[in-house]
């Protein structure tokens, strides 16, 4: 018996000493794949964004369409119908950074409209800006697109294994004549089993 | 019972230790412009005793460079891994840094998977993909 207990000590303490080079703290990849549990994550926020992208900029209709123009497009809600908090704007934010830095789309930023607003407010009346040079109200462009979608989720669970379904669409409608030119599809799918520990 | 708990609580110490050490590896494919050459790039050589990149493509969805890769697992386990595209521009720097994630995949044996992505932006002439365990 002390001789198991011997044994136990002695590769724990080799195994703690094997992996002692690890700091407590530490900055980890943010691209990294995380599986820390089977609720919405980076690597689906991630792998949402890049998916919708890499499809809305080679579909053929909209290869066309931004050959020689770059639509002004505005970014509506995603509806989360999943039960759980997730924050679509950060998914539509990474997404509309990324349709941003490919040169094909501009954007309209209805979550800065108040802000602009103010400014513009500010150079008119404050006195504090030279009229020659304040921007002048009216001027601004309209958006020709809308980017709107849904995320829903199907959750199915027993004793052991939790399965999380999770997917986004993503769509965009022309402003003008309400037709659908594209929409798209993410689906995940995350199974988490119970540890050992905790059976 | 308490001498088999005992046994059960090291065995699962050892191999959650294990785990938690476990090192990567990364294979990386370049295909430049025209010219398709693969250079694959191993630290331990697990994967790439494993897989197999048996096709490339390369196309433009407008003026954005579009890339195909067909991976094979050429062993008789299912093997799960993960991969990333890496765009570079002309002059050899990387676009849009950071700008894809790790994307997990899980091919069964002798199965082939064909992996795509886009071009961050125009400027992408050469693509690297990055395939880590």
């Amino acid at each position: 018996m002390k001789l198991i207990n011997i044994t136990t000590i002695v590769l724990a303490s080799l195994v703690l000493v094997a992996c002692s080079n690890n700091p407590k703290i530490s900055y980890g990849d943010a691209t990294g794949v995380e599986t820390t549990n089977t609720d919405f994550g980076s690597t689906d926020l991630q792998t949402i964004a890049a998916k919708l992208v890499d499809d809305l900029v080679s579909f053929p209709p909209i290869v066309k369409l931004t050959a020689d123009n770059r639509p002004i497009v505005f970014v509506d809600k995603i509806k989360n119908k999943t039960t759980e908090h997730i924050d679509t704007e950060s998914i539509t934010d990474t997404i509309q950074t990324k349709l941003l830095q490919s040169g094909k789309f501009r954007f309209v930023d209805m979550t800065a409209v108040k802000q602009i607003q103010d400014q513009l407010q500010f150079q008119m009346d404050s006195g504090m800006v030279d009229p020659t040079k304040a921007v002048a109200f009216g001027k601004q462009t309209g958006a020709e697109f809308m980017l709107y979608g849904n995320m829903s989720s199907i959750i199915k669970r027993n004793s052991d294994t939790k399965d999380v379904y999770y997917k986004f669409t993503l769509k965009l409608v022309n402003l003008e004549t309400g037709i659908l030119e594209w929409a798209s599809e993410k689906e995940i799918r995350k199974t988490g089993e119970k540890s050992f520990f905790s059976l | 019972m308490k001498k088999a708990l005992l046994n059960k609580f090291i065995v699962v110490f050892a191999v959650s230790a294990l785990s938690a050490c476990a090192v990567n590896e990364t294979a990386t494919v370049k295909v430049e412009g025209q010219t398709v050459t693969q250079v694959i790039e191993s630290n331990s050589g697990v994967l790439s005793d494993n897989l197999q990149i048996i096709d490339t493509h390369t196309g433009y969805a407008g003026d954005l460079l579009k890339a195909q890769v067909s991976i094979k697992n050429d062993s008789g386990d299912g093997l799960s891994f993960r991969y990333k595209f890496k765009w570079l521009d002309k002059a050899g720097f990387e676009i849009g840094v950071d700008g894809r994630p790790w994307t997990p995949i899980s091919i069964t044996s002798f199965e082939t998977r064909s992996i795509q992505a886009v071009a961050p932006n125009a400027s992408a002439t050469t693509f690297n993909i990055q395939v880590q365990n």
